[in-house]
């Protein structure tokens, strides 16, 4: 017996799915609030807008020096708004723009649900507070005095803005915090789903977070997988992502117990599938396995079919092998259902990815409507796809299928489903 | 359901191999540190390097021709602790076997290189091979593509008490009957600018040897290496426990938190791995024990091998298994003996549970519970 985390839900009769994969989970996962901020917009609110208006929200870059660099744009958070939010007091005022981040998702979540009380918290990331590591790196190789080197290493490590954004709102829940490269925000809701699934917990805290840092840009840029030029997922022109940032979290919850207290339902997640694919260190298998074996999974897993699913959120950032694996999966998998990618509105936010994409699955199934893939121009022939080209549109759907692929062939996909009433 | 370790993995400072590597605890061995130096700056260090042969066996592979020591230390103790289960459990189906890496400070040689190129030289001199190298999950996708992992590969990241975390994942994992092996691996590897950034935060001692529990704390010395432990249905040694604990946000606060780990996980029969290292650890830990646990023997091998952060739980629940394995615990090296403590002297022992228990250097504390 494990000393703690291993309380079964009690005192209430529960949903059971037939479930194939072999999983021992039993019960239904519940979305009970969520925060997001991304260069979209600040909340839920600005968000839903920002995807209905079709908004571009990419625009040159103004963190760092990128004029040696190829691509010069990325969604981008604005600075004034979010220094101006909670963690502003002279005590955190040393903190990561990443702390920032996670303490505002958490400020829009906990109002929401301010009853909403964690077991564990998963989040994914790719890079934590790496510009304080460029900031220190910098420092050394001017020979400079570093006095503010303690504080920029003790707040660069990943899981520090989510323990300081727990902190700040009182939670010292246990953190698992998953690096897994562009896939980390889909994994970490992926396993918190499992976790409450299985039983082990009724209630688990999770998301991703990422900010944009120099290193993290040139990198990308170095690889030639970010573009000069707009980003046009599965466009036949594609020629690269742009980079973005943010964050979003959610809050999850064994489902009878949150109808037992009465708590908001946005959604439910009802599968997850994880491949990884062996092909290349930064280059799927052409043949799009690793991403079919992912959707395949996430769909046994919840018991669905592809004929039951409505819309699919791509990962689809608009690089000339990412895209071909992926899309070629789905036009097998799932023909001619809609899908976009909104990495062409707010650029990829890597760990923050997976995450910020589940929120605009859960507002395209409150408000019925599908979000748009912006930039498209002309259709690539060899992708079978039926793109929700430039404009969002209405539509009816219950259940959605996001996807997330990243570096060392980690494949991630959930399904989320329309509650009924 | 039982949750228990079918083989291990243990690349170190003092060699590889863990029958190898006990040997030289139980001997009271103390790994040599290196010199450690960068043109950026005049200052050295000292840290705890794994020496050369200790992987001069590893299979070649594509995956490893330009990876950076941190995933061929992985690697290594990956393939050595499925080869363990192996000869006693016979074949394990990759398909079957699901990994989690565990990691704190991560690629640093690669990162460090890359950024270098980049201040120095301009964006335009970025490297597009050593990038992708610098991601925290660059480990785990090779040692998947060499295991044939094709399913649930996690990289984990955290303080010195993320293992637990990885561990605490594996465990829920394995509630997945499509799965019957989860491989843990965690590694590290040791570079002149972690050294720096430590000792600015005033972490860091620049000479050996590492004294624990002396109040005031004397400093600890970075090591490198890796650690792995196959979990299973079935083995000889089981983690009874795991208690995920919680955070600190000032490190006074990391008492109440390692007091109430060790609450959580005591047992008369148990003896203490812990991860004392020279620092502010120490003394939490000391409180916690003298309060919780006052007559338990106490070990840590850290004077002998270094504080290796990310792997360090997987260190010490190697050194815990083997106790419970072989009965017996190695000698204390360097600790004050007015610490109030019971420390491990060579000898027979009869207890048959070992508590893991870590805090980490920047805000997570977790433990478990082993038993034979």
């Amino acid at each position: 017996m494990e000393s703690n985390q291993n309380r079964g839900p009690s005192g209430t009769e529960m949903s059971r799915f037939n479930d194939v994969s072999g999983k021992t989970g039993q019960y239904r996962v519940a979305v009970v609030a969520a925060g997001v901020l991304s260069p979209l917009g600040f909340g839920l609110d600005e968000t839903l807008a920002s995807l209905r208006a079709n908004k571009d929200c990419v625009s040159p870059v103004t963190r760092f020096d990128v004029e040696k660099c190829r691509c010069k744009t990325a969604g981008q958070i604005s600075d004034e708004r979010l220094l101006s939010g909670r963690g502003n007091e002279r005590k955190t005022e040393r903190l990561h723009r990443a702390t920032r981040m996670m303490m505002a998702v958490f400020e829009e979540l906990f109002g929401q649900d301010p009853e909403f009380k964690p077991e564990l918290t998963v989040i994914g990331t790719t890079s934590g507070g790496m510009s304080f590591g460029e900031d220190y790196y910098r420092g050394l190789h001017r020979h400079q005095g570093l006095r503010h080197s303690p504080g920029w290493i003790a707040n660069y490590p990943p899981q520090k803005p989510v323990i300081d954004a727990q902190h700040a709102f009182e939670i010292s829940t246990p953190c698992q915090i998953i690096a897994n490269a562009c896939a980390s925000g889909t994994n970490a809701i992926g396993h918190a789903f499992e976790c409450v699934r299985s039983g082990k917990y009724q209630r688990v805290l999770t998301g991703g977070y990422d900010a944009l840092s120099e290193l993290v840009f040139v990198g990308f840029d170095s690889l030639q997988a970010a573009t000069p030029e707009k980003c046009r997922p599965f466009d036949r022109d594609r020629s690269g992502m742009v980079l973005g940032e943010g964050a979003a979290i959610f809050a999850l919850e064994n489902l009878e117990s949150a109808r037992a207290r009465g708590a908001r339902i946005l959604g439910e997640i009802i599968g997850y599938g994880i491949s990884t694919d062996n092909h290349h260190l930064t280059q799927p298998d052409p043949s799009g396995s690793g991403p079919r074996r992912a959707m395949e999974q996430a769909l046994q897993s919840a018991n669905r079919s592809a004929e039951e699913v409505d819309y699919i959120n791509a990962h689809g950032t608009a690089t000339t092998f990412n895209d071909a694996a992926e899309g070629k999966a789905v036009a097998e998998l799932f023909g001619d259902v809609p899908i976009s990618s909104t990495k062409s509105m707010m650029g990829h936010s890597l760990g923050a990815a997976g995450a910020i994409e589940a929120v605009v699955c859960l507002l395209a199934l409150q408000a019925q409507f599908v979000p748009p893939n912006i930039n498209f121009r002309n259709a690539d022939r060899d992708l079978n796809l039926n793109i929700v080209a430039n404009e969002s549109r209405e539509a009816k759907i219950d259940i959605i299928l996001s996807n997330s692929f990243g570096f060392g062939g980690t494949n991630a996909s959930i399904l989320i489903q329309k509650l009924a009433a | 359901m039982s949750l228990r370790i079918a083989g291990m993995g243990w690349v170190t400072p003092l060699g590889r191999g863990v029958d190898a590597v006990w040997g030289r605890l139980l001997r009271g061995d103390e790994a040599p540190v290196q010199p450690i130096s960068d043109s950026v700056s005049d200052k050295a260090y000292s840290a705890f390097r794994v020496p050369a042969e200790a992987l001069k066996d590893l299979p070649p592979h594509p995956r490893l021709r330009r990876a950076s020591a941190i995933s061929r230390f992985a690697a290594a103790a990956g393939i050595d602790a499925l080869a363990e289960a192996r000869s006693t459990i016979g074949e394990i189906e990759a398909e079957r076997l699901a990994l989690v890496f565990a990691v704190s400070n991560g690629g640093v040689v690669y990162t460090k290189r890359f950024y270098h190129n980049v201040v120095e030289s301009g964006a335009q001199s970025a490297s597009p091979l050593l990038f992708p190298e610098t991601v925290f999950n660059a480990p785990a996708s090779h040692l998947a593509a060499i295991l044939g992992i094709t399913g649930t590969s996690y990289t984990l990241v955290g303080d010195g008490a993320v293992g637990v975390l990885a561990i605490k994942m594996a465990s829920d994992l394995l509630d997945n009957e499509a799965l019957d092996f989860c491989l843990v691996v965690a590694a590290e590897e040791a570079d002149w600018l972690l050294c720096d950034a430590y000792h600015k935060w005033r972490l860091l001692k620049k000479e050996p040897p590492i004294e624990l529990f002396r109040d005031p704390p004397r400093g600890m010395i970075l090591s490198e290496g890796a650690g792995a432990v196959l979990l299973a249905r079935q083995g000889a040694v089981q983690i009874d426990a795991i208690d995920l604990g919680g955070n600190f946000s000032q490190r006074r606060e990391a008492n109440a938190i390692v007091r109430r780990v060790l609450h959580d996980l005591a047992d008369e029969h148990a003896c203490i791995v812990a991860s004392a290292n020279g620092t502010f650890i120490d003394l939490a830990e000391r409180n916690a024990i003298e309060r919780e646990l006052p007559s338990a023997l106490v070990y840590s091998a850290k004077p002998a091998l270094g504080e290796s952060v990310g792997a360090s739980t997987l260190w010490q629940t190697i050194t815990g298994v083997q106790a419970l394995r072989t009965r017996r615990l190695p000698p204390m090296l360097h600790s004050d003996p007015e610490a109030g403590l019971s420390f491990s002297t060579l000898g027979e022992i009869s207890f048959k549970k070992v508590i893991v228990l870590n805090c980490g250097l920047n805000q997570q504390v977790a433990g478990l519970r082993l038993s034979i």
